[in-house]
């Protein structure tokens, strides 16, 4: 009776880990887009600052 | 907080799942009876073929997608049937997992080649899996294209592979394992159907993730080649 | 109709003409066959006194790799003369080119057939009968419709990708899974004492339910695989 408990837990185990590692999988992707958005956030930055140097004289 | 359109939808569904999932994880434990012959076995049986038919319902949607991208080239269908298939793959590589388990806690071995539906999933698994080496070496509007062929291809073999397994085995060993059919009690099968539904809101819960991260990603990709192009050399 | 059907015979002829002046296809699908049999023996067949009821299972596991062998060979002409890209702009409707290409794979599995059933036969059979072989025909030439219109269709994919060589096995055994179970089936059901006719004749009609699906789902879709 109580090995057959170890399995059900195990059971529910792996799938909590699995969908953890799944999130995990999203997490490490939002970073990536957020990554991106800060890169262009810089860059539209840089790209004013290089108008108004154009802009200057 | 004000949140609109997509972001709404998934939180909603993400609650959804949320609820239902927590209740079917107390009902299969604390509410629905002990099996007779099985005992506390059966408790795997709400998540593990609640998710199971979770699977192959993502790759029915998968294969709907590719109809209708082959139909009508819009790019939204090819990311649907990819995130449909992403998701089916994680769903039946657990049933797998978790029907392996449940073997080795029925019959006491890991594996058992005379199950049709173990074997039919690991199958799956190996089908779904060269869809992504299919799409990574392809690219643009063919990978779309080959994908959608190839979602219908596979979706046509599942029903095929489940049956000659099956067949073979009904050849072999005359008895079929029977786990769930029409026996089970009625307190049982409402808990059943709860955690299907709840793994249904799961799976539709991730397809608008996945598909909103994508949106994301690929308009920030067009915002790049904008600034690109607008900037002064 | 007359048309296509001259088109049909100009694909073929095309196909086997150039198999003809090369023998390279069919000899290297006849000696891999002759080699996986081999290691298949030298695997597992010292372990068993004998070897008859593994005699289907190793016969249809030959063959389906050997078909990968081949189907994916099959392409690389095409490919390499650019044979392609001129049958495409002739006004040649796809489903024929799918046609030709499964009729000239499915003679390539006919002519490895001839060669590797009488040697599994000899190799593995104890006491064959000579009314066995016209059962296992049967099965080759059912099988061979299912594995020469899927095979078709996911080579003609994996010519146009990167990984081809590497993509169309990955592709293509996982969805032959189940020809090789039906067809080792059915010669386990005929091959040895007892012939089991039932079982026999079920895993038969499962194999041409197999190709039908399969032809249905290829004649759908094949328009686009070159849909360029």
């Amino acid at each position: 009776m109580s090995s057959g408990a170890d399995f059900v837990i195990a059971v529910y185990a792996v799938i909590w880990f699995v969908l953890l590692m799944y999130v995990v999988l999203l997490a490490s992707r939002t970073a990536r887009l957020s990554r991106q958005v800060e890169l262009l956030s810089r860059l539209t930055g840089l790209h004013d600052e290089d108008d108004e140097d154009a802009g200057a004289p | 907080m004000t949140e609109t359109g997509p972001g709404r939808s998934i939180a909603l569904w993400g609650t959804l799942t949320a609820v239902l999932s927590t209740a079917a994880i107390v009902g299969a434990f604390l509410v629905a009876p002990e099996d007779a012959d099985q005992g506390i076995i059966q408790r795997i049986f709400y998540f593990h073929v609640a998710i199971a038919i979770t699977s192959m319902v993502a790759f029915a949607v998968a294969f709907v997608a590719g109809v209708l991208y082959l139909r009508k080239r819009e790019r939204r269908f090819d990311e649907i049937g990819v995130v449909s298939i992403g998701l089916g793959v994680l769903f039946s590589a657990l049933t797998v997992l978790t029907g392996s388990i449940w073997a080795k806690a029925s019959w006491g071995i890991w594996w058992q080649w005379s199950d049709p539906r173990l074997v039919t999933y690991a199958i799956v698994v190996l089908l779904y899996v060269s869809y992504f080496m299919l799409r990574s070496s392809v690219d643009g509007e063919r990978q779309a294209r080959y994908s959608a062929i190839f979602s219908v291809v596979a979706f046509a073999s599942v029903p095929l592979s489940f049956y000659a397994v099956r067949v073979a085995q009904s050849f072999i060993h005359p008895v079929v394992f029977t786990q769930s059919g029409a026996n089970m009690p009625n307190t049982m099968l409402v808990w059943f159907v709860v955690s299907q539904v709840a793994m249904l809101c799961l799976f539709i819960t991730l397809l608008k993730l996945e598909l909103l991260q994508r949106r994301v990603d690929q308009a920030l990709g067009e915002l790049k080649l904008r600034l690109e192009a607008s900037r002064p050399v | 109709m007359t048309a296509a059907s001259r088109q049909f015979r100009a694909l073929l002829l095309k196909d086997l003409r150039l198999e003809l002046r090369t023998r390279q296809t069919a000899i290297a699908m006849v000696l891999f066959a002759v080699v996986a049999m081999m290691a298949f023996q030298f695997g597992f067949g010292f372990r068993v006194d004998d070897t008859t009821p593994l005699a289907g299972g190793i016969l249809w596991a030959t063959l389906a790799l050997t078909a990968v062998l081949g189907v994916g060979r099959s392409f690389v002409p095409e490919r390499e003369q650019r044979v392609l890209d001129g049958l495409l702009l002739a006004p040649v409707s796809r489903n024929l080119l799918l046609v030709a290409r499964a009729a000239s794979v499915f003679v390539y599995l006919v002519v490895v057939e001839v060669i590797t059933v009488p040697l599994v036969t000899v190799f593995f059979v104890q006491d064959p009968a000579a009314t066995d072989f016209a059962l296992i025909a049967v099965v080759c030439v059912a099988a061979n419709f299912g594995i020469s219109i899927l095979g078709s269709l996911l080579a003609a994919m994996a010519v146009f990708s990167r990984a081809r060589e590497l993509l169309l096995p990955v592709l293509f055994l996982p969805a032959l899974l189940p020809v090789i179970i039906a067809s080792a089936g059915a010669t386990h059901a005929v091959l040895g004492v007892s012939n089991d006719m039932p079982e026999y004749q079920g895993y038969v009609l499962f194999l041409l339910v197999y190709a039908v699906i399969f032809a249905l789902v290829a004649y759908a879709t094949y328009d686009h695989v070159f849909d360029d």
